[in-house]
């Protein structure tokens, strides 16, 4: 049940993010492992370079229990106002942005202490 | 600046304080500070009333060592979150925490987190903002008359349940006004007090409203938060250079919606002078209004400065304030008097309703959140020492469920 109420609230957040933008394609893929999951989020709308880096930023800040315990109930939940990345990047394991052709694909991981990351691609840099 | 930096710059002020309380009232400060933990500390105890600056602020210098002490424990560095526990925690040491009250929450809150196999680091935060409910412990302890054993341990048990139950309360609270209300453990704190409150003359207890109000202050109370305001704009240039400024704009440009850390989203820097802006304009106000530089004034001025780094600025703090100061002319009250001018400062725990919604939001939240909190105060028996924070938690629900409710059915057919 609390993996279930984390995906949601994963979604809800990167996908209130994400219409921010008024895309006319999104695209939210889940592919789970026992102890881990990767979403990947793809949209067709142009971003700068900087918007780019801005965001893998956020995505990849450092963790931060003392507020993602609390204020990250908050996730993909109160979603009056602008999106709020900050609330997943003080949680996830890792974070892609990537442009593509046209939009930008995000990749994010989450799992607990022992999941696998090596499972999910993550690029060898990163490690 | 690290971390470690701000860490050492909150144990400057701390170890200031006690050097002031020492320099100013000597070893009477002891006795003072005990006389501080038989006193009742519900809505409004004034430590400096009570027992002298000196005694007051060495009170409230342990108090805020505990929420050092307790970041420390927990693991957790000082940033924006915790750097605004410390100073609105030792800003509440002038009237109403004191160690002994606060102590037995702490541990309730950490007893939650290990049932749920979490730690202290997880719940830090409800931890150390959840002390607004000292005056409960104290209350048990002191007020409902049982004899002195039964006494401590009524206080030290309500303590603990008190902790136990504020995790779950918290991200209820959270929910109802989606972080538009920056002193969320005030909401949270109100809404458990209503029941304490109720028990308590429910059984035959009393709770008689307290107003204990130092209106000669010292010239130390005028001065210390001009003084601390300017160390901190110090600190700032001296690390950062003038770029502390100019980080201010990113500051500036943030809605301040919970949770906002403004050292790790701008710069430490950036946030410390922020901190140190809003001190010493909040000062220019309580001696522009004539109000008195009492322990709550100085304690609301604390707050502030705390959540300089977490959620409150400028430009969307005064809006709210301008609302609150007009609900006071119209209501026929004085600014300078205790719940106007403490208004005025803790008003702006719904700054975010400003930066998010803009100005005309922000002033008829301040115009609400005056009317509201000149009564919240009674209906919890003045146990939850962030009334404003109750206020204005019921003040951005109201706001926030009126603008989602708008957005989400504007031009539905």
């Amino acid at each position: 049940m609390k993996r279930k109420e984390q995906i949601l609230q994963l979604i809800g957040e990167m996908a209130s993010f994400m219409l921010d933008e008024n895309p006319m394609r999104l695209v939210i893929s889940l592919h789970q492992e026992e102890d881990g999951l990767h979403l990947a989020v793809i949209d067709d709308v142009d971003h700068t370079e900087q918007e780019i880096v801005e965001l893998e930023r956020i995505l990849n800040s450092r963790k931060r229990p003392e507020l993602s315990s609390y204020y990250g109930a908050m996730t993909g939940h109160d979603l009056l106002g602008s999106a709020r990345l900050d609330l997943l990047g003080w949680s996830i394991k890792h974070a892609d942005v990537m442009k593509m052709q046209q939009g930008i694909k995000i990749d994010l991981w989450i799992g607990g202490d022992r999941f696998d990351s090596r499972q999910f691609n993550i690029p060898e840099k990163e490690k | 600046m690290t971390h470690r930096t701000l860490q050492s710059l909150l144990i400057i002020i701390l170890a200031g304080m006690i050097v002031t309380a020492f320099a100013v009232d000597g070893t009477d400060i002891f006795s003072a500070f005990w006389e501080i933990q038989h006193h009742p500390a519900r809505l409004f105890s004034d430590f400096i009333e009570v027992a002298g600056i000196g005694g007051a602020l060495l009170n409230a210098a342990l108090v805020g060592a505990l929420g050092l002490v307790f970041s420390a424990i927990a693991g957790i560095p000082i940033s924006g979150p915790n750097w605004a526990a410390v100073l609105t925690m030792t800003g509440f040491g002038l009237f109403g925490k004191t160690p002994l009250n606060v102590l037995p929450i702490i541990v309730g809150v950490y007893l939650a987190a290990r049932i749920i196999g979490k730690g202290l680091k997880d719940y830090l935060i409800i931890a150390l903002f959840g002390t607004a409910l000292g005056p409960l412990v104290s209350a048990l302890a002191l007020e409902i008359g049982l004899p002195p054993l039964p006494a401590v341990l009524a206080g030290a048990a309500g303590g603990l349940v008190t902790g136990f139950f504020l995790p779950s309360i918290a991200v209820a609270m959270l929910h109802m006004h989606q972080g538009y209300n920056l002193y969320n453990m005030g909401l949270t704190c109100g809404f458990f007090g209503l029941f304490a409150a109720a028990f308590i003359r429910g059984f035959g207890g009393s709770l008689p409203a307290l107003s204990v109000w130092a209106s000669e202050p010292h010239p130390v109370q005028s001065l210390m938060v001009p003084v601390l305001s300017v160390f901190l704009l110090i600190s700032a240039v001296v690390s950062g250079g003038w770029s502390a400024f100019t980080g201010l704009k990113r500051v500036l440009r943030m809605p301040g919606r919970l949770p906002s850390d403004f050292m790790d989203s701008a710069s430490p820097e950036s946030a410390l002078v922020n901190a140190g802006l809003i001190g010493l304009i909040g000062s220019a106000y309580v001696w522009a209004v004539g109000a008195d530089f009492s322990g709550p004034v100085l304690g609301g001025l604390l707050t502030i400065i705390g959540f300089g780094a977490f959620g409150t600025h400028l430009k969307n703090s005064w809006p709210v304030v301008t609302g609150v100061i007009l609900a006071v002319l119209a209501t026929g009250n004085s600014l300078a008097a205790p719940g106007p001018i403490l208004a005025a400062i803790f008003c702006t725990t719904l700054a975010p309703l400003a930066g998010e919604f803009g100005v005309p939001v922000g002033i008829i939240s301040g115009i609400i959140h005056f009317i509201m909190v000149s009564r919240s105060g009674s209906w919890h028996g003045g146990m939850d020492l962030y009334n404003n924070g109750f206020a204005g938690g019921l003040t951005a629900t109201i706001i926030v469920a009126v603008i989602q409710w708008y957005r989400t059915n504007r031009g539905e057919k």
